[in-house]
């Protein structure tokens, strides 16, 4: 948290009722990820916090269960193929939007962030149509398809807003050095926008990870993603292994934005 | 050593006509200024020449060769623009190195090359900073060297003084004069600050309106404009509307203005209604029996080197004047004003 407050490194220090508040915000925000961790590591029977004794016991019970190992397989990998495509697409998107100029701009801004504004089982029950009609549904590329779209828009916001930040001067000014437009992209836009373009995916991923509306409809056969084996364990099991599941996810989240610190700084990723 | 050419160029945006026919010429290892207001067009030619931007019609040679259908990156011209667009995060050195990186050369050749000119722009021991971590001076500096280390054929500056503070555009505009006249490169230069475009150009384009109003040397375009637009950009300037104009030989008149006849010479082939340019640096104040013209001074100012003045002659028109610091003048006065006849300038009435 100390790194949140560092984010600006500009401003003045607040007076006290504001800070009073952020401290609320920021207790409201936690509490529910410190039980849920806390939890985890209980000794006994059922998810409470404070926890009844330590232990890893929910840890080896969740690694135990095939249907949830497997269902944390499988949101892994969609989870990194979303995040490798969305930030591919979002990437190309973003620099057409920079070219479109005038009243059109914002009808594409507008477009590009449409799967946020429809409601997702919309979404969700127009893609199964969809993919009934090209013979794609229930597989694992249909899912994939479906995740990619829901997770589209993180990454193009955050990538276009790092695309805004770069002058069209620069461009210019590396085709007037002579180098062609893939050089230009890769000497000079890349390295810029690379702070957004990691966010974007690291979004897309963490996106992807939590779907599950669109991962309930669109499932491929005899297939889960963590999210559903977890509810379909929860319908029947009350148990920290729950726990210890959300747990994992939450760390997987800690890792990216640690990962994105690593390796292009925060202050430069927002 | 390249000789450019601009004829009849054009480029219209949707609505708005940026040039209407621009027509210039650099000769091998001139420095020509684009001068003119913002909107005049003067960047748009630039960014034609550049490449940037596609004209709608005309022609652009290099030493009689057209280029405007080759693209912007192979045109080999160096372009240094008003905010001088370094790469962020790029030291110094690699950004002087960029465009040597792009043709592939040899690292220690690019390391030399980028050394010299380093050395070049007084920049040495620079190389490893950002380009955030240094002055602006330095930054255009840098964007100088970037251009000039690839030895262009042409040099084009939009405005690279613009975001200096007074003294720092003085020592860089003599820093780019003097490495533009070492190395003959021809050079084209934007601004819309008349006493740079004086002090650097071998010739000056004035632009009105997407078009060349006068294009010519620094000296002609001050002395002997050819139309109120151009004398007012590049100077203070009094104008007196002349009641008759009797032509007499090429670009002889004799006129009447304000009472008085006056033989002088001025704009070829005037045959409408014309008006007389006094720079105040041809008046000087004398008696009111030995002046040109009679008037009353209206307005003085002591301003240290010099005494400025307005006086209002008889039929009602006002000159600006500069006179020596100590001469006594009050306002309510009748003095009389003489003329420096070279440098008195005949120029026909332009609807602006």
């Amino acid at each position: 948290m100390s790194e949140m407050s560092n984010t600006f490194p500009h401003q003045k220090p607040v007076n006290i009722g504001f800070g009073i508040l952020i401290v609320l915000l920021y207790v409201f925000l936690m509490a529910p990820l410190v039980m849920i961790i806390g939890a985890s590591f209980t000794n006994g029977l059922m998810i409470e916090f404070p926890p009844q004794g330590i232990s890893l016991r929910w840890y080896f019970e969740f690694f135990d269960r095939q249907d949830l190992v497997d269902g944390l397989l499988m949101s892994l990998r969609i989870g990194a193929v979303t995040a490798v495509v969305t930030m591919t697409v979002a990437m190309m998107a973003a620099m057409a939007g920079q070219v479109i100029s005038g009243r059109l701009s914002g009808w594409y801004q507008l477009g590009m962030t449409l799967p946020l504004l429809v409601p997702e089982l919309l979404t969700a029950v127009g893609l199964l149509f969809f993919l009934y009609k090209i013979q794609m549904a229930k597989t694992v590329m249909g899912l994939q398809m479906g995740h990619i779209l829901m997770s589209f828009p993180y990454a193009y916001v955050s990538i276009a807003a790092a695309m805004r930040q770069v002058p069209d001067a620069l461009e210019e000014a590396s085709q007037s050095l002579g180098a062609t437009g893939w050089q230009t992209f890769r000497l000079v836009i890349l390295p810029l926008v690379m702070p957004g373009l990691a966010m974007g995916g690291i979004f897309a991923f963490i996106n992807s990870f939590d779907l599950y509306t669109i991962s309930l409809l669109l499932k491929p056969l005899g297939g889960n993603t963590l999210p559903l084996a977890l509810f379909d364990f929860l319908t029947y099991e009350f148990k920290p292994t729950a726990a210890a599941a959300a747990t994992l996810s939450i760390l997987l989240s800690i890792l990216g934005v640690a990962l994105v610190q690593k390796l292009v700084g925060l202050q430069r990723a927002f | 050593m390249a000789t450019v050419e601009v004829r009849d160029l054009r480029k219209r945006y949707q609505d708005f006509l940026a040039l209407d026919g621009v027509s210039l010429k650099a000769e091998s290892g001139q420095l020509v200024t684009l001068l003119g207001p913002s909107g005049c067009g003067k960047s748009t030619t630039l960014r034609c020449l550049a490449g940037f931007l596609e004209a709608n019609g005309g022609e652009i040679t290099v030493d009689g060769e057209s280029i405007l259908g080759t693209p912007a990156n192979r045109r080999g011209f160096g372009v240094v623009f008003q905010n001088y667009a370094l790469f962020p995060h790029m030291t110094v050195a690699e950004n002087i190195g960029y465009g040597l990186k792009i043709q592939k050369l040899p690292k220690p050749e690019i390391t030399t090359r980028v050394h010299d000119a380093m050395k070049l722009v007084r920049l040495d021991g620079l190389g490893d900073r950002l380009p955030r971590a240094i002055s602006g001076g330095q930054q255009q500096r840098v964007a100088l060297a970037r251009a000039l280390v690839l030895k262009p054929k042409l040099l084009l500056l939009d405005e690279p003084l613009a975001n200096l503070d007074a003294r720092l555009r003085d020592e860089v505009r003599w820093l780019i004069r003097d490495l533009q006249q070492q190395s003959g490169i021809t050079a084209f230069y934007v601004t819309h600050d008349q006493s740079e475009a004086m002090a650097m150009s071998d010739m000056v384009a004035v632009m009105k309106a997407g078009r060349v109003a006068q294009f010519a040397t620094p000296r002609e375009i001050y002395q002997k404009p050819v139309e109120r637009y151009v004398a007012d950009f590049t100077g203070e300037a009094n104008f007196i509307p002349c009641q008759s104009v009797t032509p007499h030989g090429e670009g002889r008149y004799t006129i009447s203005a304000a009472g008085v006849t006056l033989e002088l010479a001025g704009v070829p082939g005037i045959t409408g209604p014309a008006e007389l340019l006094l720079r105040p640096e041809a008046l000087s104040l004398t008696t009111p029996e030995a002046g040109t013209f009679r008037g009353t001074v209206t307005k003085s100012a002591f301003l240290g080197a010099a005494l400025h003045c307005e006086i209002t002659l008889n039929d009602g028109s006002v000159l600006k004047l500069a006179a020596e610091p100590n001469h006594h003048v009050v306002a309510g006065k009748e003095v009389g004003i003489a003329i420096d006849h070279t440098h008195a300038w005949l120029m026909p009435e332009v609807t602006p």
